[in-house]
């Protein structure tokens, strides 16, 4: 010890601001900022590319805005674009036609969902192989769904009118493109079909969780195959069905590729869902302080709608 | 409990009818695609071509730029998968293995994606990305996609995380490993199936993107991703339908075999309530 040199005695005090700044992350003291740390990224990037700009959105909403910036002057605050949305018949269309829209493909969904989960919760081999097929539309890129449908609807030459002059429902081709009540129907089929398979698979699953032993006792009590359903399958069903329903709505209101690229909002509106008028307003009219009032109370109607949602997640993940 | 043939029979001719009317629109696709142009025009359409025509493919790449947003929209795809897995995979494992506040966050996240309209989001977006010069460049909607899909993939990766005991990692602790090394040379490696499932899946989310490219690139046509590309043969070639399935065949199929491969490891998550 006597022969220790100047280098190493220099050495010491910067040894031990090192050792300080190594906080040890495996001991048991440190482990929650570790844990902090590898959070923050995930933290960060929703920061500022959802939670920051939602909330310049609202504030948007609330200036006479027809090109955001950000940054440079800001304009004074003002309810006018919340005025014009309640009295505006653009925006009453969009609700409407968003509501029809919920109706239709969620209730078609729903009774494609429920026949194909009960087909292949049918035991036979080869029932892998079908819940695969059914459940395709899904990986189908939504604008390549949008336009195989488009051809389809051809108004010349589509399959589905041959295959409605042919089968006598009508008398001439529908005109899918310029007839207001069948674009609705188009943009619909397109969503149904992309739709349907996710709904499908969770009442699969959810056909599977109801307990065998109920559908035996049934048949020791004579049950007909209808009662089975109505008094075991339904009931058993009804929380997969509900959370089905929630997503497919929140789906129908947030969409838009499938309706832009069909229609893009029309014939005169016929298919202008609020996603549609919000992305029209900002993108097409440049009007955004008006396009981020639609999409503000979109999202807030969008935000109770979920709510039934929250306990179901807030569970799941602990 | 057996069943009478009858039954049997009745169910796969259930199975094969619903599947081909279901399935219906991909075959027209195959079959638009390879049609000579002039038996498009027919009516009664024809529902298999006399002859194949192969060339379509070629007479697309030749004629559009298809292979650039090929390109595009693979670029992006795994830019995503890379840059949401990365953030995911830190996320989900300190939320699986360190009891953190952020546990009820993260249902609440997941839920900010699904119901918030992405049109509203676009709108602050544009504006931040095009005062930081980011509009017209594919990084926009990377970030912007990547951010959306973080979420989910922060949710399915914890699911399997929690399937891995703790043991492992307290053993290679034990040994001297670094916390981070255990992630990287222990956890890892034992969820690689799980790991594989949710890039794909992230993959898939990222390629089917619409909303991010059309809003961001429009004045870029040399970034265009393969959607926008198609959705405007729609727009501009309404009569050469059959170049237009082939190029959406060309979209599809890569997104399609994914599918077919991965079904049994996305089906899974999916099922327990998730993402549309």
């Amino acid at each position: 010890m006597s022969h220790v040199s100047g280098a190493e005695t220099r050495a010491r005090p910067d040894e031990t601001r090192r050792r300080w700044q190594m906080i040890d992350f495996s001991s048991p003291r440190h482990r929650a900022k570790f844990g902090y740390l590898l959070l923050a990224p995930a933290v960060i990037l929703m920061a500022l590319i959802i939670i920051f700009p939602i909330v310049l959105s609202v504030d948007i909403s609330l200036q006479d805005v027809r090109m955001a910036r950000v940054g440079g002057e800001r304009e004074p605050w003002t309810l006018e674009n919340y005025r014009w949305l309640l009295t505006s018949p653009e925006f009453r269309n969009a609700v409407w036609v968003t509501a029809r829209m919920v109706l239709m493909v969620g209730g078609t969904c729903l009774v494609i969902g429920l026949l194909t989960a009960m087909l292949v919760n049918q035991r036979f081999k080869g029932r892998s192989l079908a819940r695969l097929f059914i459940a395709l539309p899904w990986a189908v890129p939504e604008v390549v769904a949008t336009v195989i449908w488009a051809w389809m609807l051809d108004s010349s030459f589509g399959v589905v009118n041959y295959a409605l002059l042919r089968s006598g429902l009508v008398a001439e081709p529908v005109q899918f493109a310029s007839n207001a009540t069948a674009a609705f129907f188009a943009v619909c089929f397109v969503m149904i079909w992309k739709g349907y398979p996710l709904v499908s698979i969770m009442l699969l699953a959810g056909l599977q969780s109801i307990p065998e032993e109920q559908y035996q006792a049934a048949k020791v009590d004579g049950a007909s195959p209808w009662q089975e359903f109505w008094f075991i399958t339904l009931p058993g069903l009804m929380p997969v069905i509900g959370v089905t329903m929630v997503m497919t709505t929140l789906w129908v209101f947030r969409d838009f590729a499938i309706i832009f690229v069909l229609t893009k909002g029309g014939p005169v509106g016929a298919t202008t869902n609020l996603s549609i008028l919000t992305w029209e307003q900002s993108f097409s009219f440049f009007r955004m302080g008006q396009g981020a009032a639609v999409g503000v109370v979109t999202m807030i109607i969008c935000a109770i709608i979920s709510r039934s949602l929250v306990g179901r997640f807030a569970r799941s993940v602990h | 409990m057996k069943r009478s043939l009858s039954a049997t029979i009745g169910i796969y001719a259930a199975v094969i009818v619903t599947c081909g009317l279901l399935l219906f629109p991909i075959y027209w696709m195959f079959i638009t695609a390879l049609s000579p142009r002039t038996a498009l025009r027919e009516f009664p359409p024809r529902f298999w071509p006399d002859e194949p025509q192969w060339g379509v493919f070629h007479e697309l790449l030749a004629n559009q730029p298809f292979g650039l947003w090929m390109w595009n929209t693979v670029l992006v795809a795994v830019a995503t998968m890379i840059l949401s897995l990365s953030v995911s995979v830190l996320a989900a494992y300190a939320l699986s293995r360190h009891n953190l506040r952020g546990g009820q966050g993260l249902g609440l996240f997941i839920l900010t994606s699904k119901m918030l309209p992405a049109t509203l989001l676009v709108i602050p977006l544009f504006a931040i990305f095009r005062s930081t010069g980011l509009v017209g460049s594919l990084w926009s909607v990377i970030l912007a996609q990547s951010t959306l899909i973080v979420p989910f993939c922060t949710w399915m990766l914890k699911g399997y995380f929690d399937t891995i005991p703790p043991e492992l990692e307290h053993a290679a602790l034990v040994d001297g490993c670094s916390p981070l090394g255990t992630i990287f040379l222990i956890v890892l490696p034992v969820a690689a199936p799980g790991l594989a499932a949710t890039a794909l899946y992230s993959f898939v989310l990222s390629w089917s993107d619409f909303l991010f490219a059309r809003t961001f690139l429009t004045t870029s046509e040399a970034k265009w991703t393969l959607n926008m590309g198609i959705a405007t043969l729609k727009g501009e070639y309404i009569t050469d339908w059959n170049v237009i399935m082939a190029g959406a065949l060309m979209a599809a199929a890569p997104i399609i075999v994914v599918y077919l491969v991965l079904e049994r490891f996305l089906v899974g998550g999916l099922a327990s309530g998730a993402e549309k």
